[in-house]
Formats: structure tokens, sequence, C-alpha cells
């Protein structure tokens, strides 16, 4: 919201300088965005008076002017505008001047002939968009005068940020009363409009509210023989400089009194008014009307609308209807006035999404008080400045009388919220600043809010005007005085922080992605069907994701396509599953990703990808971080390359799957082959119970360690080698491991050389090699017999 | 000594100086102690004298035969230790070839200041409390005195599911669940995702919040300044901060805290749009509505809540000028965390 200081001035006399003025808002709670002075960057440009026009010897559109400035010969200035003659004055930018675009006055040769200035329309001087031709000063402008100073250009425009509860400060009155507050300084304004006038308005119209609870008062004037035209200078003037386009004098009228003491006004052509009657209606269910922007719109009995004897003439609080709006013809002109439902005016315009200045005050709340006032400022402007007659009276259908409402303030209860200690008397001064009625009670005041004050409902919202008023940064600081119930990180937050750490500590980058998917993206990439947003902001972003692979596939790519190629990514964050009907669970999940190298900073082996076991590795240490022991078995996920993939499992719950990417999703010549994606239930494993180590002896007698190095054929694999291995090795092997695995030359085809190592000790002696020889030719004999896997 | 000895002895050092190596030094060994030494040689030739020169003779070759003894023993450890390092010189790789490791990774930026922010209110004795992302109505407004059709609900424009249920705009729910669970005394913070339909250069449809909340018994707003106080001045050093009166529907008082800039130290810079300071929080004192709701006793407790937008502060802090930047995931701007 735009606010100007010359027109809060109509209300205060302040004479602090803008930047104590922004300062002062801004810790009042009004927070002001910007300060814009548009006179500040214009100087050097003056009123000039053209003495003579002639015609440029060398260029058809361009014309050479002399033009006096009050400062010694009349200036040559050469000028490609054809809207001015002799004897207009203009604004000149003389040599050295700056205009707001940036643009700097030099002496300057223009098809031949020297300029020395420039006259200027009123885009260039930053005051308007519209580009027709100079700016023709009126008659009245002194030769020489500084411009900013003539046009007002030293103006100050605060640019403010009103928070919704502060629907009070809404317009210029509104900010000069809380001005009046923080400075304490007296709050004035001109003599008020009256209602007096010709004729009564009984016999003009009459009011009928149906739906009081919506519209608790509406007030109706009426003013005869309006002369319908623009506007005078200083109420465009205004207008224009909050940004707001002069329409016609009554339509400005109505605007001027909403940013003047921020209560919205319609003006209706009395003439198309039928019946003369206005009646405070719900729409009815399939009734239609075009609103000023000459939309057609259909209204449902959720919405409040004015109507004449026959139809709606306007969508209460939201916008006026086009048939009844005042056009060049009109002659009597109904004013409206009214006070509506902030939350029935806020449903209507967010159905039709039509939101107006004047609904964006309705539903903030306005100040009944000010219908009478509203409706005698506007007869007395349109009387001064569209000559017209006013009707005598204001119909003010106001069935109940709203009573003010009353707050008490318990002096104990201020202190104790700011942390101060403030008398009764004190806060009473700090209410009365703010044009609060206060009434002591001993230690408490009883607080009468003013109508507009919508915010304050109850204590709490009286002490927040008292620490405003004493200044937040007037409190001391302390520290809480309370030690707060213990509440431990859970197993989840720990165990989501340690495998973090883990994984930054081995290379990996944390990335995150969000939680919205497409939602058309492959049924691999989802568990379940996924939960649809009701309004999406796109249909990239359209569903909540049920796993977290999908963003950490696009990761990938993208990066790939980027030309990156050795990537190993994690990505924490909850994944969304729909079950039972609507309800949906929240698991925490975590989806690594790999690509390239698996050692890219080893130059001995930096072309070896990443492969199946490398992931697995990974992976498995993740539940050593724990002591969890987890079981691969191959997996099935359509995702994956059929054959490379796993299926991980804890305590005989699946926490997740992990593969190398189906060829399938390699859509882009650039993507690798070994892409690998791992996920897994970070809940599921943060519920498995972690035992606590305890401490084994340090062994006090010799291992003997031998080694094995196997002849496998295809069809026997390591888990039932090391089973045979484990059965036969008992209570004295201590260790065993596959330490060298060796395929070609040398070695049958359809054969691997495997080699283990196996570490025998007895607790209580020193072993012998007799004692272990005939479990190593047990072990031998059994894998020979069961397996074909014979000794190399 | 005769003079042959004299001689003999000058023979074995001027030999000595030369050998190079200890191949050499051990054939100097052999020529004077080996077994058809000189020296030996002479020791033999000991019976052939008459007794009474042999004692005197004897005693003087022996005396030179340890004179080379100890001198070759002496330059032989000498030159075996050069040797040793000599060898060991030419093992000498290339020094200036890489490391072999593998590099660290990069926490997120944005996990790494919530990470920072977090271990310091934790540090102040407060706890780490969580709550669903997909969240009820109720939670994420109403119990937080957000009632339908107010214009407050504008501040934050809500994504809905087909359910009625929302995804979070704030993190301000996790409080009214905690609340639910425990009574008072009690300091907690929540950290997590939540959702606005929002998005261009400062704005991400998803992004994270810090929520704290303090509740006891006699907690005031001068607890509020002094904690908060302490965040930031641990966040981001000691300087300037203020706090205006501001609005949010669950607090009452409101307050924003706004840092002095930390790009331009106060006098006005892009950063802080020529103001000189920066906002870093909103903050109030719980209202009353909200403690009703939970069925907290408003007479007996009062407390503070405050809240703010991660990565905000994550962008200042390492100066990242596009908040999409940040859930992009190109690995050329993660690595520089």
């Amino acid at each position: 919201m735009k606010i100007l200081l010359s027109w809060l001035k109509d209300y205060i006399d302040i004479n602090e300088t803008p930047e104590k003025i922004a300062d002062a808002l801004n810790m009042a709670g009004l927070e002001v965005e910007a300060v814009i002075q548009p006179g500040k960057n214009l100087k050097q440009v003056v009123v000039g008076k053209i003495l003579n026009k002639g015609p440029h010897p060398d260029a058809d559109k361009l014309s050479l002017c002399s033009v006096d400035v009050n400062r010694g010969e009349p200036l040559q200035i050469v000028c490609g505008a054809t809207n001015m003659k002799e004897g207009d004055k203009v604004p000149v930018a003389m040599i050295g001047a700056k205009l707001p675009s940036g643009f700097e006055i030099s002496r300057a040769k223009i098809r031949g002939i020297e300029s020395f200035g420039m006259m200027c329309s009123r885009k260039e001087l930053g005051i308007s968009e519209e580009h027709a031709g100079l700016y023709i000063l009126p008659e009245s402008a002194e030769v020489g005068e500084d411009i900013v100073k003539v046009l007002g250009m030293d103006e100050v425009i605060f640019e403010i940020s009103i928070t919704p509860n502060r629907g009070d400060a809404l317009s210029h009155l509104g900010i000069a009363r809380e001005l009046s507050a923080i400075f304490n300084l007296p709050l004035h304004r001109e003599p008020l409009g009256n209602d007096e006038g010709e004729g009564r308005i009984d016999d003009e119209i009459s009011v009928e509210i149906h739906e009081d609870q919506l519209c608790p008062r509406y007030g109706a004037r009426v003013v005869k023989n309006v002369k319908v035209g623009p506007s005078p200078e200083w109420l465009r003037d205004r207008l224009e400089k909050i940004g707001i386009r002069s329409i016609n004098n009554v339509v400005d009228v109505t605007n001027y009194i909403m940013l003047d003491i921020g209560h919205p006004m319609h003006a209706f052509d009395l003439a198309r008014i039928k019946g003369r009657k206005i009646i405070v209606r719900s729409a009815k269910s399939d009734e239609k009307m075009t609103t000023l922007d000459e939309q057609k719109r259909n209204l449902d009995p959720s919405m409040l609308v004015i109507a004449d004897s026959e139809a709606p003439v306007a969508l209460a609080g939201v916008m006026g209807g086009f048939e009844s709006s005042v056009t060049e013809e009109t002659k009597d002109i109904l004013l409206e006035a009214a006070s509506f439902d902030p939350v029935c005016v806020r449903k209507t315009a967010k159905r039709l999404a039509m939101m107006s200045e004047s609904s964006y005050r309705f539903e903030r709340g306005t100040n009944i008080d000010n219908i009478p006032i509203a409706l005698n400022e506007a007869a007395k402007l349109l009387k001064n400045i569209a000559g017209a007659t006013p009707v005598k009276g204001i119909f003010d259908a106001y069935p109940k009388q709203e009573i003010l409402r009353q707050v008490r303030v318990r002096t104990k209860r201020v202190n104790k919220i700011i942390g101060i200690n403030l008398t009764a008397s004190q806060i009473e001064t700090y209410l009365l600043r703010l044009k609060l009625e206060t009434r002591k009670d001993g230690e408490d005041i009883i607080v009468s809010v003013p109508p507009y004050r919508h915010d304050l409902e109850m204590e709490a919202d009286l002490i927040e005007e008292v620490a405003r008023m004493y200044g937040y940064n007037n409190i001391p600081e302390t520290l809480p005085a309370i030690t707060s119930v213990l509440k431990l990180p859970s197993p989840l937050q720990k165990l989501e922080n340690r495998i973090k750490q883990h994984l930054v500590s081995i290379g990996f980058n944390q990335i995150l992605t969000y939680s919205f998917v497409p939602a058309g993206i492959s049924e691999s990439f989802r568990e379940k069907k996924p939960l649809s947003l009701k309004n999406p902001l796109s249909e990239e972003q359209a569903t909540m994701r049920t796993s977290l692979k999908w963003g950490m596939y696009d990761a990938l790519r993208r990066n790939i396509l980027n030309d990156e190629f050795n990537l190993r990514f994690f990505e924490m964050g909850r994944v969304f599953q729909p079950v039972a009907g609507e309800i949906s669970e929240e698991h925490s999940r975590i989806c690594l990703g790999f690509s390239g190298a698996a050692n890219p900073n080893d130059w001995r082996r930096s072309q070896e990808p990443f492969d199946l076991f490398v992931v697995k590795g990974i992976i498995q240490n993740i539940g050593n971080l724990f002591g969890l022991k987890l079981k691969f078995t191959p997996g099935s996920c359509s995702l994956f390359h059929p054959a490379m993939q796993m299926e991980v499992t804890c305590e005989k719950t699946v926490v997740g799957q992990f593969g190398q990417l189906h060829p399938q999703f390699l859509d882009n010549r650039k993507m690798p082959k070994h892409i690998f994606i791992a996920e897994l239930d970070l809940g599921l494993l943060a519920d498995k119970n972690v035992a606590i180590p305890r401490m084994v002896a340090i062994p006090e007698f010799p291992a003997i360690r031998r080694d094995l190095a196997l002849m496998v054929p295809k069809s026997a694999n390591h888990r039932d080698i090391v089973k045979i291995i484990a059965d036969e090795g008992r209570k004295l092997l201590e260790d065993h491991h596959l330490f060298d695995i060796y395929q070609g030359k040398g070695i049958e085809d359809g054969f691997r050389s495997m080699a283990y190592s196996l570490t025998f000790r007895d607790n209580a002696k020193t072993l012998t090699d007799e004692e272990i020889q005939p479990i190593i030719d047990k072990i031998v004999a059994r894998l020979a017999k069961e397996l074909n896997v014979n000794l190399r | 000594m005769s003079e042959s000895h004299t001689n003999l002895l000058q023979q074995y050092h001027s030999e000595k100086k030369s050998a190079k190596t200890t191949a050499e030094l051990e054939a100097l060994r052999v020529k004077y102690l080996g077994k058809k030494g000189e020296i030996t040689q002479q020791l033999k030739g000991l019976g052939k004298l008459p007794p009474d020169e042999r004692k005197a003779r004897g005693a003087e070759i022996n005396k030179i035969k340890t004179e080379i003894q100890e001198s070759l023993e002496t330059s032989m450890r000498d030159l075996a230790l050069k040797e040793q390092e000599a060898k060991l010189q030419a093992e000498k790789p290339d020094h200036s070839l890489p490391g072999l490791f593998n590099s660290p990774g990069t926490l997120h930026p944005v996990d790494r200041v919530a990470q920072e922010i977090a271990d310091i209110f934790l540090s102040m004795g407060f706890f780490m409390a969580e709550g669903p992302e997909i969240e009820e109505e109720y939670y994420n407004f109403e119990a937080l005195n957000v009632p339908s059709h107010h214009p407050a609900r504008e501040m934050q424009d809500t994504f809905y599911l087909e359910s009625g249920q929302v995804l979070r705009t704030q993190t301000s729910p996790v409080q009214i669940r905690t609340m639910e669970m425990l009574q008072p005394p009690l300091k907690m913070i929540g950290l997590g995702k939540v959702f606005r339909r929002d998005s261009d250069i400062t704005h991400s449809p998803m992004f994270h919040q810090m929520e704290g909340l303090v509740v006891g018994e006699q907690i005031s707003m001068s607890d509020l300044k002094g904690t908060l106080i302490m965040f930031v001045e641990n966040m981001f050093g000691k300087r300037p901060y203020r706090f205006r009166p501001s609005y949010f529907p669950f607090t009452e008082p409101s307050a924003e805290m706004d840092i002095q800039c930390i790009f331009c130290e106060g006098k006005g810079c892009k950063v802080c749009k020529g103001t000189g300071w920066m906002e870093v929080l909103g903050c109030g004192m719980v209202n009353p509505r909200v403690f009703e709701a939970v069925k907290y006793d408003t007479e007996k407790y009062t407390g503070f809540a405050f809240g703010m937008g991660i990565e905000r502060i994550a962008m200042l802090r390492y100066g990242i000028n596009d908040i999409r930047l940040l859930f992009n995931s190109d690995i050329r701007f993660l690595r520089q965390f």
C-alpha cells in the first residue's frame, strides 16, 4: 500500500524526516518496504516558456525552439515533439540535468544544430507512463522555477506492507493515527462533510437488509445533477501517485475516500436502480450478473448481493455491476457505504477469483462508524468538483447497533508477559495514545475497543499494544529460568545422523529433491499408487513420492547430461504411502545413487566402475555401523537389471533393495551402463534392537592359519562353500573369509579359482597341525563330494 | 717402531683412503689381516726370531694389527651406512603424484545450516521434536488460531490432498503435537520440510523450517529476546539486532527479528535492499488460544515460539542467489559446501 506524506499531513503535523518516519513505522509493526521520493533524483529541470518555435533547417520532423528559463539569454533547443506552441510553458531539462531514466543532458548537436537542453514529457520526468508529447504546464507556472516544486514532486511515498490483522491501517487516516500514537502528536482533520442538502432521501431510495449477519449496516446517499467528467488536478495527482488510474470524478471520489479513511464505497447510476430500492440479500441459485469488468458471473446462494427490485446490481463488497455503473450520461448518483461480513466477502472474492481493493479491505475489517462519514465526505466532494446537488440525509439501515467490545487488561499480566514492571497508569497512558477508551478498575484497566480495531479481541492483543508503545527494543533480555522435560533424540534421529556422517566421510554428496514427483513417471519408480495433490503447481509436481528412487534417478541423469559422470549421491527424506483409504503413512528412507568410477581418485585403478559388490559392501557397512546383520537375496524390482539386483533383509524384514539400473532407463547416449540405485527404509532399521557389545577376552593361545585354493565350477556358489567350511570348522574355526577370486588364463572354462583363508584357535591350549588336518581333510572331502569343488 | 713397520702402516692408511666401497675395504682386510696377509705373515714369522727380539717385535706387530683392525671396522661401519642410505635413496618415487584417497563428500548446505542451528539450541537445553509432513488442517491451521477463510491463510498458500489433508505450510504443527504429548516446562525445536504454493528465485514450493517453543510458568518476552539474541550471536556473530512488531496468528505479541546486514555491515546494499537490516526469524509469545487448543492452563503457563526458514539463512551464509539451485542436485553446486 502506498501512502503519501503530504496526504498524512492532512491529519498530523509531522516534521520528522522520511527516514525517521519509516523507521518509526517499522518499529511499530507497519513494515515500510520502500520510501520513494520521485523528485529526489530530478535536478536542473525548470519551467521554460517557448518564445519562438521554428522549423529545423535540415529535418522535417524536428523543430527549433527558443526557450526562456529565466537564466539570461533564452536557450536554443531542438525538439521532436509537436504538441507545443509559442507561449506554452514546459519542463526544461538544462545541461547537466539527470532524468529518472538515468539519461544525462549534455550539449548536443542534432542534425547540425546545437541544442542546449531538452523539453520533457510526463514520462521523461518519471510521472506517468503516457508519452503523448511534451508536458504542457499550467499558465500559472513561474518561468525558471524548479519543476520538482512546481509539480509537487517533492512528495514522499511510503510503500507499506500491512499485516492481515491491521485492516484499520489500510488508509491515510489509519497510518496517521498510528504516527500520532508513536510520536505522541495530536490528530486533526478538516471539518467533515454533513448530510445537508435538498429534498429528502426517503423520496429517492429505500434500503432493506435481508441478511443482517452478513451486512450489519448499509448507508445510502443520493447526489443529483452530477457532471461526470475528469477530476481536478489535485485529485488526479493524489490518485496517480498512489498508482490508481483516474477514471472520472465520481469513481475517483469513491476511491479517494477509500484511500483517505479506509472505507470502500460504490457509486450507482440512480436511474438504473429499478424500483428505487436497494435490497441486500443472498444471490439466488442460478442468478447471473455482469460485473464492472464486463465479465458474466454465475452467482450462488453463498454470495451476498446488492439488488434492486429486480436483479443484483453489485456483488457486496467485491465489485459493482456493469449495468448500474456510472457513465458519462449519468445524472443522479446513489452512493453506497456499508459494512459486510469479512468471511462472506472473502469467500465470494475467492470463488470468483476477483480480489479488489474493496474486498481486500472488507476481508480485513472496516470501521462501521465510518459509513456516514464516508457518504457525507463523498457528497461534499462531488458538490465541490462535479457540481452535484446532494439530497438531504442518509438512508442508514443499521438494524443492530454494534456494541463496543470491552477487554480487561491486568497490570500483573502485562508485566508477566512482557517481562517489565509498569504501573497501571503507565499502561493506561500507552493505551490512550492509541486512541483507546480506558477505565480503571483497581489495578486492572477496562478498554473499550473502537470499531476499527478488529485485531483487539482479548487481553493478549492489548498486551501487544502496550509492548509496541513501550518499544520492543526497550524490553530487557533474560534467559528462561526453566529446565525442560528431557527428551532424547529418537533412535531414528540418531541413526540418520550417524549414516549421514558416515556417507559424507566416504565421499557421498547429499542431495535434496522435491517431495512431489511427476504424475507420469514409470510405475517402476513407484511402490504404490501415489497420493495426488489437489492443486499442484505443475504436472511435474503433481503427486507425492512413494519412493526416493525417481528423484535419485533424475538427479544422476541430469548430472550425467552435464558431463559429470562420477557421482555418489544420497538423499534422506520421507516418502508417502497411501494405506487403507485416504490415510497415508510417512516413511523415512535413504536412497543412494552411484555412477561412474568407484574410486575416481585412485590413479592405480581409477577406471574401475561401480559394480554390484561395491554397492553391496557400502550397504553392508551401513548395517555394520549399528551392528545389524543384513541379508542379501536376489531381487525382482523392475527398475533394475534382472540379474544385477538384490533385496536387503534385516531380521526377516525386507528393508530395501538395490541394483543396476535397467538398460531401458538409459535413455540418453551419455548415460553409462553402470548406474546403481539403492534404497533402504530407515524406520525399519531404527526399530531393530542394537545389542550392547559385551567384551570377549583377548586370546592367550596362538592361532593356526590355513589357506584353501579351490577350483569352483559355475554350479557352486560362495554361500554353499562357506556353509561347509563353517559346518566342519565348528568351534575351532575362529574366522574364515574369501581373499581372492580369479578367472581366466590357467583356469578351465566354466570354473573360477576361489581362495579362502581359515583361522583356527583353541582358547584353552595351543593347537597343533595334527588337530587341524582332519578338519581340513573333511572340508575338502565334502566340498568335492557335494559341490564338485576341488583343491587347485 | 721399526722403519719397515712405519712404512707398512703408512701404506695401509694411504690405501684405505682410496677405498670407496665395503668390497674394497674387505680386500684391504684380506691383504693385511687375511690368512696370507702381511700382518699375519709377519706374526707367523715371529717364531724364527731370537727370543729377546721376538717379544718386542711381537708387541709391535700386534699393536699395528689392532690399529688396522679398528680402523677397518670403523670405516666399514661408516661405509655400510652410506651404502644403505644410497640404496634407500634410489627407491625415491615421484613425490608429486597425488595421494590415494576417497575425497569426502558434502552435506547439503540446507542440512549443514540446519544442524548448526539445531546444535545451538540443543546446547541450550532444547530437545528435537518431529511431526508429519502431510498434516491435518486442524494442526496446521485451526489449532494455531488460523480459522478457515481468514486472510492470514493467504500468507501461506497451501497444497491440498484429495483427503482434505494439507502439506504442512509451517513446522508449527509440531508445537501442537508436542504440547498434546508433554506437559510443561518444555523447550523444543522442530525441524523439517514445509510446502507452499510459490515458486521463483527466492521461493521454493518445498523448503525447510526450524521451529522453537518454550513453555513454563514464568516465561516472558524478555526471555524470548535473551534466547534469540544468544542464538543469533552464536550463529552470525555479535552484531546489532532489532525486534519489530509483526503478526502471526499463533503468537501475541508477535515480532520479527532483524540483524544488521552481514554483507554491508549496515551500510545498505542490494541484499538488504538498502535498509542495512536482514530479517532472520519470526517470533512471539504463544497466543492463549493455542494453549487452549492443547488444554494448557493459560493462566499458569506462558511461553514463546519462533520460526525461521533454513534456506534463507543458508542462502545468506553461502551467498547463494537462487533458491532453486538448492534442489537441482547439481554436483558442481553441491561439491562446493
